[in-house]
């Protein structure tokens, strides 16, 4: 495929205007130049939508891992089977990207201005040597799926267990406890609610 | 290397008009307003990972301060206090306060806070449709955030509340979106899923097993529980400290054992650090959870120590 071809794709993935097809495509090869230039895109949308994201993780290495390890789609197949394999396709992308949501959230607050940062050689995998923990704001990114690919090992889990419990009873007491302006920390309060 | 920045955004307040005194009759009004005047709204309130609306009705009448609370996206949740102590709630939102202290604690007191914060009217501006003056409430050290307040020219009402951190970034939003001093008393009546809350009063306990060697100046102890453990048969201690502003809590929870890593994470104003410490007791984890810096939650959760006294700063 020519580069403007590529980069035409990666411009279709971006706007979610790509089928899954297109996708492999574009994540399937070995092509850092073009995982680079999704990472800024990713930037640039992130900056446009305010949203925080963490740049040094490269969401889409861990989908080409997943990629690696499904055979392409032939011609040949029957239909039923290539539609099969569409699915799985998709399903492991989707485990790969929920994975990496689950772990950007657990990252430090980061402003806008990370999107100045230079894009940082990727990092492949979820590292849960960290320490990382799910509080309660983010369970709704802790779905099974996530969970699974993230394999919390026990010593991550035992804080999984306490902290939204220990975050919620902070936020309660601050708001509700000592008859004090109450807009703003109850506020504070209902958002660790959100599921 | 955090104090750098911190020049930074104080110096870009500083280049602004800086009055001081109009600032602090400002604050003194706004501690006044919030007893004292009835209002209605709607706001939004956005943080790292969580953005949300919400209304709030305001009714003082003969110094009885009647309060509704109303979240209007997602789950409903609701709450409604008359004069600071809750009488009902959604299920979820008041799940974890079982008892209110008998007195009203924080109340905003600016001369006390002028202590630890700097108050500047940085300008004007308009929120929600309204004339506002904007204040700058400036840390005087590293061990706490800033807030950029927008109050209503008319009645002083905080309408907009930015906190930042030492590098100026946006740690939380609360802005109104409409406000009105015209308020529909209908609107003060709970809905039906605001279940009737019966929580027990008590005087502020301030004894526990705990003590903190160090604390952030202007930090006191509010208040002081215990709890059994929301994911074992162990009791969690509970400390609570504030400035008057700014709020964090401490838990302790015994490990028995247990290989458990620190952790810290953030979302948005709120921090949660856990750390282990060594007692004659065994290991404990210590996690700090407020609306702090993270090294300053580090350096108290390191700084916890069992002990019948606890050190009153």
């Amino acid at each position: 495929m020519s580069r403007e071809a590529l980069h035409e794709s990666l411009s279709a993935v971006m706007d979610n205007e790509a089928d899954e097809l297109e996708l492999r495509r574009m994540l399937a090869g070995d092509n850092p130049e073009l995982r680079a230039t999704w990472s800024r895109y990713q930037l640039a949308r992130a900056a446009m939508h305010k949203e925080l994201i963490e740049p040094r993780l490269d969401i889409a290495a861990a989908v080409s891992a997943a990629l690696a390890d499904e055979a392409a789609p032939v011609k040949t197949q029957r239909n039923g089977w290539k539609s099969l394999g569409r699915l799985a396709v998709a399903a492991s992308v989707t485990v790969a990207v929920l994975a990496g949501v689950r772990l950007y959230n657990q990252n430090e607050v980061a402003g806008p201005q990370l999107a100045q940062q230079a894009p940082q050689p990727s990092i492949a995998v979820p590292q849960t040597s960290q320490g990382p923990t799910v509080l309660a704001g983010y369970s709704e990114q802790a779905e099974a799926p996530a969970q699974a690919a993230a394999d919390s090992a026990p010593v991550e889990r035992w804080h999984e267990e306490r902290l939204p419990s220990y975050v919620r009873q902070h936020a309660q007491q601050a708001a509700f406890s000592n008859g004090s302006e109450s807009a703003l920390p109850y506020a504070r309060a209902a958002s660790m609610e959100e599921r | 290397m955090r104090v750098l920045p911190l020049y930074v955004v104080i110096g870009g307040w500083l280049s602004m008009p800086a009055l001081a005194a109009d600032a602090e009759s400002w604050m003194g009004r706004l501690a006044m307003a919030e007893q004292k005047q009835s209002y209605e709204g709607t706001f939004v309130y956005e943080r790292n990972g969580s953005f949300s609306s919400h209304a709030v009705w305001q009714q003082v009448e003969a110094g009885r301060v009647q309060e509704r609370l109303l979240q209007l996206d997602g789950a409903p949740a609701e709450v409604v206090l008359v004069d600071g102590q809750m009488q009902c709630a959604t299920d979820e939102l008041a799940a974890q306060v079982r008892e209110a202290q008998a007195w009203h604690g924080q109340r905003l007191d600016p001369k006390a806070l002028s202590e630890w914060y700097e108050f500047r009217q940085i300008g004007d501006s308009r929120v929600a449709g309204r004339p506002a003056v904007a204040l700058a409430v400036v840390p005087r050290d590293q061990h706490r955030y800033g807030f950029e307040l927008h109050l209503d020219r008319d009645t002083a009402l905080p309408l907009k509340s930015l906190m930042l951190n030492e590098k100026g970034q946006l740690l939380e939003r609360f802005q109104f979106t409409h406000f009105s001093t015209d308020i529909d008393k209908q609107q003060l009546t709970a809905s039906s899923g605001c279940k009737t809350v019966s929580i027990s009063k008590r005087e502020a306990n301030l004894s526990s097993g705990w003590r903190s060697d160090w604390l952030p100046a202007g930090f006191k102890l509010l208040d002081a529980n215990q709890r059994p453990s929301p994911a074992s048969s162990e009791t969690v201690s509970w400390l609570s400290y504030g400035d008057g502003l700014a709020k964090f809590s401490v838990f302790m929870e015994p490990l028995r054992g247990a290989l458990v890593e620190d952790a810290r994470s953030q979302m948005g104003p709120t921090v949660a650090v856990s750390k282990r410490i060594s007692t004659a007791d065994g290991d404990v984890m210590v996690t700090v959870v407020g609306e702090i810096p993270l090294g300053t939650a580090e350096r108290v959760a390191l700084s916890m120590r069992t002990g019948a006294e606890q050190a009153q700063r």
